[in-house]
């Protein structure tokens, strides 16, 4: 469905100059600095696969859906996307794939929602029968019914979000891309989204590829991630795999209001280490084998917990992990 | 193609419709400050009377073509004078995903309509300039069958020049300034006629930025000062061939384009 095939990017930013006349300095400047965004990058990815993309901030993450959205010409290698060359083919391509950008929105931001829907419409030439099918369909996956006729820019991120996927989604693409979906969502929005696209990866057989900060989407969506740091490709591996190469280490911290008693010899299958540092415990563990309630009924025995703090590992740990 | 470029222009425009007071300032202040340029066309004139051999209503011809024509270009491509931001903030990427030519989707993002006022301003100028001159016993039949064609071939002018500028901010993602000299002082310099100027801007306006073309060149004919009978007729085809090599260059700006980290 989508293939990469030794794919590069590098930029050439020229230093932009200041004061007045600076574009037209900037344009005869001779000062480049070469910046290679994605380097010597392969991957294949087949029908109905859910890919997650992660890498840290500035990995190429970003540079790489562009590229195989479209909207950037790669240096080096070749893409297909769906059968075509995304450069080459590019409004063939975008007929085939749906894109959200979790940090701007595709719809018209003054009009209200189902103003974007029926420009989308005519953009994708969707036949009026699949149209209405479509939008009831996702009108109930996505409950949309409450602000189809608010203006954009007065939505709450959690309904843009849900709205931005219905219109990536209206044309019916075999192909997902999604930068960022769950950004600045609140828990309850995340877990709507999170369920939304299990079910079209599952019932549609969509393949999606996703990039993400957050290990929850991983965890909870991915078949298989493709790691990618400085531009290079690291790790492409199925989650289970990850997990048993690194241990996805969870975290639980509680506050007693004394030393807590610890037994004497305290094993459990799942916990990693236990740090005490006077009032303070911390556990690390992994969820896969011990589920987070068992935990605290137990150490709620050990003394009396003031406050109890969880923390999921953070993406930019797993990587140093990965590479230590 | 057409029906889709009317429904998203029409999406657009309700849109601008939200904002009615920015609307209505930005009308008034365009208006006035167009009439303010005549203002000071009229008083150079009034003074001098003539513009190196061209009469008051003559150079008038040249200044209401000249000034249409900017205003027709602004008013269906405001997006591409505004081409900057696209870059800079990486808005293009959202165009570039749609099974649709971005440049049309960037002309139906927005239409300024404030323009109208520049428009009507320029009609009035034009009307005075050739009731003058068929006051004066020149023949004016030929004159008002050629300038609507003069507006549309200057219109498509200034969008080339603009279409240009606008790609050559894929490499510098600054646009603003190189439009002072390749939009801004063109449309100033095409209000009087083209011989005032020295040798080497005369010939950047004959060549890279042809505004030349526009009106000073087929009005040496109709107004009976060049022998030359075919020089209204490249006022077309000069307005054809930069509108070609504006799209191609455009077509090869947007491979270069970077986008923004997100």
């Amino acid at each position: 469905m989508i293939r990469a095939d030794r794919v590069g990017k590098t930029f050439f930013l020229t230093q932009a100059k200041e004061g007045r006349f600076s574009s037209l300095r900037t344009l005869f400047s001779r000062e480049k600095r070469e910046v290679k965004a994605v380097e010597d990058v392969s991957f294949s990815i087949e029908e109905g696969e859910f890919v997650g993309y992660i890498g840290p901030n500035g990995a190429g993450k970003s540079t790489t859906i562009k590229m195989l959205s479209g909207i950037l010409h790669p240096t080096e290698g070749e893409i297909v996307v769906g059968g075509y060359s995304p450069q080459q083919d590019r409004a063939r391509v975008a007929s085939q794939i749906g894109v959200v950008f979790g940090q701007r929105t595709q719809l018209w931001w003054d009009l209200p929602v189902h103003d974007s829907f029926e420009l989308l419409q005519a953009m994708y030439k969707i036949d009026r029968q699949s149209y209405v099918r479509a939008m009831e369909m996702y009108k109930e996956l996505l409950d949309l019914h409450d602000f189809l006729d608010t203006p954009v820019r007065k939505l709450s991120l959690g309904q843009r979000m849900r709205a931005d996927l219905a219109a990536a989604l209206l044309h019916n693409p075999p192909i997902l891309f999604l930068d960022e979906p769950t950004i600045g969502l609140d828990v309850v929005a995340k877990t709507r989204i999170r369920a939304f696209l299990k079910e079209v990866n599952r019932t549609q057989k969509k393949t999606i590829l996703l990039t993400t900060h957050d290990m929850d989407d991983i965890e909870q969506l991915c078949s298989r991630i493709i790691v990618i740091n400085h531009g290079k490709k690291m790790v492409d591996t199925s989650i289970q795999e990850l997990r048993n190469r690194i241990g996805l280490a969870s975290m639980i911290q509680i506050d007693y209001h004394k030393p807590p008693k610890l037994p004497e010899a305290y094993a459990n299958e799942g916990v990693e280490r236990i740090e005490l540092a006077e009032n303070e415990l911390t556990i690390y563990y992994d969820k896969g084998k011990i589920p987070s309630p068992r935990i605290l009924s137990e150490v709620a025995q050990w003394g009396e917990p003031l406050d109890i703090r969880m923390k999921e590992p953070g993406i930019e740990e797993i990587i140093k992990r990965l590479y230590r | 193609m057409l029906a889709l470029y009317r429904k998203l222009l029409v999406a657009s425009i309700r849109a601008q419709m939200q904002y009615k007071l920015n609307f209505i300032t930005s009308a008034a202040t365009t208006g006035m400050i167009m009439v303010l340029d005549f203002l000071i066309l009229s008083a150079i004139l009034y003074r001098f009377h003539d513009v190196s051999g061209w009469n008051i209503y003559e150079v008038g011809l040249l200044y209401g073509i000249s000034s249409v024509a900017v205003s027709v270009y602004r008013f269906f491509a405001p997006e591409i004078n505004d081409f900057e931001k696209y870059v800079i903030h990486g808005e293009l990427d959202q165009l570039l995903i749609r099974p649709v030519s971005p440049l049309l989707l960037l002309l139906t993002r927005n239409l300024d309509l404030s323009r109208i006022g520049g428009m009507v301003q320029g009609i009035s100028v034009l009307i005075l300039s050739i009731a003058g001159l068929y006051a004066q016993g020149k023949e004016i039949g030929l004159l008002l069958l050629f300038t609507p064609v003069a507006i549309v071939s200057g219109g498509v002018i200034y969008f080339s020049i603009a279409l240009t500028t606008a790609a050559l901010g894929f490499w510098t993602h600054q646009v603003k300034d190189l439009q002072t000299f390749t939009i801004y002082a063109p449309a100033n310099a095409s209000n009087y006629p083209i011989s005032l100027y020295p040798g080497w801007l005369k010939w950047m306006f004959y060549t890279v930025l042809p505004i030349a073309f526009m009106n000073y060149v087929p009005m040496l004919t109709l107004l009976g000062k060049a022998e030359s009978w075919y020089l209204p007729l490249l006022t077309p085809v000069v307005a054809a061939l930069a509108l070609v090599l504006s799209l191609r260059f455009w077509a090869y700006g947007i491979r270069h384009y970077h986008s923004t980290g997100s």
